[in-house]
């Protein structure tokens, strides 16, 4: 019997259509999966689903949930299977978590609440075993790791017994570890018979699912197929673009010519809040290479970053600029790029500001726009009204006004999609090529590293950095403990 | 909004009756005339003659006019001391915010109303002391509100990046800072004015204010209080103008929240 079964479903708004028809359905034991950018409708899609359209949507087509019609336009029906039938996952469960409940109360309520079990606290602990959490049953989340919050967070989310399961972007801000792990989890809910809907355009968690593939554009439906056909020979050339997009999928870039250094730091020690996170550390950014920072969160990446360029004062040891180079030359590319920017001036009286203070002659700005491919007419919004990729290129354009000799990128496509990742990327490692800038990126994603450095930094919570070089190898492989 | 409009428009009435009627009536606000004592409000003395028979219209624009100004120089002057000292503060941080903190908290520590009087014997006349005492006062809470807003802009990467770029700490005061300040300030600033308005009256009432016959709100409340069985409406006149000034002035405020 199929437990999920949508037939011509469509999201419209006032404006027109948001997500064209699309059918599909799914058996016990199966997953499908929806992929797609951001903005490609596939949140709406299950949305529609779920019942969670906001107002000015509305949704129309056939729902049939466990063998009963459900009507769409009326967001009780749906409301009632909630818990019982279909359940959600949030993105980023651990946010979801009750910070005042204990572990074992958080999943003991919605056996009490939802399946109305005769001893709720019982079902719970069981539920928490199955998972290899019942000796945090009496913990609170802030006492958990970000693994086990997250298991338990899956365990709350099931415990109502339902069979459909909607995963909204399960990895959304994961490193790869977990990234891992939540997949593993999610296949659990198909092994119990029970039926899986992810969102994500997360390539690899779609890989690892397996099932089928629906490949979202603007609304409309791309692609269809098992997951290894649609992501292992695509028929379509945006689906091949999505997989090309993959950073390990990348082309390899040019080798390195690695000029004089631009910066070198001795005995570099990096303290933040009173915790000495790096000790002793010696390293040297030479001219047209980049190199990786790689390592946990919280292990001092972006720390280590500030204090090469001078935001931050070391704990300890010397920070040296190349001889003769200003300090405006040593520019950094933010994770967010609307954070960095004014909210309230337009970009173009940002950059106009900028080339006064510098001197810089107006004629410079217009080339590197083009290069860059940016419209100029973008100069007239505010850092609110452009998207991502094209204010993450404004802060390049804004670096790049200044010639900078060192470019420190913190994670600095991680909020864009993989297409635009791919363009950010290879702009970078062009630039660094051609203008002999040195790179230092900070990135969670080990293909990305892979591809787009010469060599890498990695730095770990217990030992000291170690400097790896990489297959091309133009590090010089030192150990940097004193 | 509606309540911000209705704020507004009192405000300007009480303004424009304060400095407009110099203009069309020439009535002095401390001559008397006995034979005009206590006489109701008529058609040439609007709204009409108090005890010594002075011209309450008058009194009451001069009044109000000693109170507005105070407020409006005190109002300047605290609102550039709390925001210098606060960015100064959440600026450099360490030692000297902690220093200025610690201040600010001593002068919360002791009464206002002591400071301004304590400044009324030391100051030549009433008025420097109303805005002397004032200032040294009212600065603390725009010191702290600004010192809180800009604590958690400094450390934004729009900020950050500004200053990487060059920019020196005028123009991200200006570009980055400011923006985000004015919005949380205009409330406070009009709960200042409104502050200072209350504290000429209040000492005024209780007879440490401005001497007489200089005609101020709390004082004409208290010279009038004795006629009150004869002579109601002008008792009613101050309260009503200090009433309408702070409504108008808390309904500005509130509405800067909405």
């Amino acid at each position: 019997m199929t437990v999920l079964h949508a037939e011509t479903l469509t999201v419209t708004s006032g404006q027109g259509t948001m997500v064209a028809p699309i059918s599909l359905a799914i058996e016990p034991g199966q997953c499908v999966t929806l992929i797609g950018e951001t903005g490609s409708g596939k949140s709406l899609f299950a949305q529609a689903i779920l019942g969670t359209l906001s107002k000015d949507l509305s949704a129309s087509g056939g729902l049939r949930i466990a063998g009963q019609d459900v009507a769409l336009d009326d967001p009780q029906a749906l409301a009632g299977l909630w818990g019982k039938v279909i359940s959600v996952l949030p993105q980023e469960p651990w946010r979801a978590l009750d910070p005042l409940m204990r572990a074992r109360q958080q999943v003991a309520e919605v056996h009490a609440l939802v399946t109305g079990q005769a001893n709720p606290e019982a079902a719970a602990q069981a539920d928490l075993a199955a998972l290899d959490l019942d000796e945090a049953a009496d913990r609170y989340p802030f006492e958990l790791s970000g693994g086990m919050a997250q298991r338990l967070a899956i365990a709350a989310a099931r415990a109502g017994g339902a069979r459909i399961v909607v995963a909204d972007e399960p990895t959304k801000g994961l490193d790869i570890a977990r990234r891992d792990e939540v997949a593993r989890r999610l296949k659990s809910v198909t092994r119990d018979g029970g039926a899986l809907l992810t969102i994500t355009h997360d390539l690899d968690l779609a890989e690892a699912l397996g099932g089928e593939i629906l490949v979202l554009r603007n609304g409309r439906l791309v692609e269809r197929g098992p997951a290894a056909q649609v992501l292992r020979c695509p028929s379509e050339s945006y689906t091949a673009e999505l997989v090309a997009a993959q950073p390990r999928n990348w082309p390899d870039k040019p080798a390195a010519q690695a000029g004089a250094p631009v910066l070198t730091a001795r005995g570099l020690s990096v303290a933040r809040g009173g915790r000495r996170l790096i000790d002793g550390m010696d390293l040297s950014l030479r001219a047209g290479e980049v190199v990786g920072l790689c390592g946990p969160s919280g292990v001092g990446k972006s720390s280590l970053g500030d204090t090469l360029l001078g935001i931050t004062a070391p704990a300890a040891g010397t920070v040296l600029r190349g001889a003769g180079l200003a300090r405006e030359r040593f520019q950094k590319l933010w994770q967010d790029p609307p954070a960095a920017f004014a909210p309230k001036l337009s970009l173009g009286r940002a950059l106009k500001d900028l080339m006064s203070l510098h001197r810089i002659p107006a004629d410079r700005l217009p080339p590197l726009l083009e290069k860059l491919r940016l419209e100029p007419a973008l100069l007239d919004r505010r850092p609110d009204a452009v998207s991502g990729g094209e204010l993450q290129r404004l802060s390049i354009v804004r670096a790049l006004l200044l010639d900078p000799v060192l470019l420190f990128a913190d994670e600095p496509t991680s909020r864009l999609d993989p297409l635009t990742q791919q363009q950010v990327m290879r702009l970078l490692t062009d630039l660094a090529r051609t203008k002999g800038i040195a790179v230092l990126l900070v990135s969670h994603d080990p293909g990305l590293i892979a591809k787009a450095t010469d060599r890498q930094i990695a730095l770990s919570l217990e030992t000291a950095p170690d400097e790896v070089a990489s297959a091309t190898g133009i590090g010089t492989g030192r150990r940097a403990r004193s | 909004m509606t309540g911000r409009l209705a704020g507004t428009v009192i405000f300007a009435a009480v303004l424009s009756f304060a400095f407009g009627l110099p203009l069309i009536s020439g009535a002095d606000p401390v001559s008397q005339s006995l034979m005009k004592s206590l006489q109701p409000p008529s058609a040439d003395g609007w709204l009409g003659y108090d005890h010594l028979g002075r011209s309450m219209s008058a009194r009451m624009a001069a009044a109000l006019r000693l109170s507005l100004s105070i407020a409006l120089v005190t109002l300047v002057t605290t609102a550039l001391i709390g925001v210098a000292l606060g960015a100064l503060a959440s600026w450099r941080g360490g030692w000297i915010d902690r220093a200025l903190v610690l201040f600010a908290d001593s002068v919360v520590a002791l009464p206002a109303l002591l400071i301004v009087l304590i400044a009324g014997l030391i100051l030549p006349n009433q008025p420097l002391a109303f805005w002397a005492g004032l200032s040294a006062t009212l600065w603390v809470e725009i010191f702290r509100l600004t010192r809180a807003t800009i604590r958690s802009q400094i450390a934004s990467p729009a900020v950050e990046a500004a200053q990487l770029l060059g920019f020196g700490p005028l123009y991200i005061f200006r570009t980055h800072l400011w923006p985000e300040l004015a919005p949380v300030l205009r409330a406070t600033l009009a709960l200042t004015f409104a502050a200072v308005v209350m504290g000429i009256a209040a000492l005024g009432f209780v007879s440490v204010g401005v001497r007489a016959p200089t005609p101020e709100l709390g004082l004409m409340m208290v010279e009038l209080l004795p006629y009150w069985r004869e002579a109601p409406w002008a008792l009613l006149q101050p309260v009503i103008a200090t009433l309408a000034t702070l409504l108008a002035l808390t309904l500005i405020a509130g509405g800067a929240k909405a």
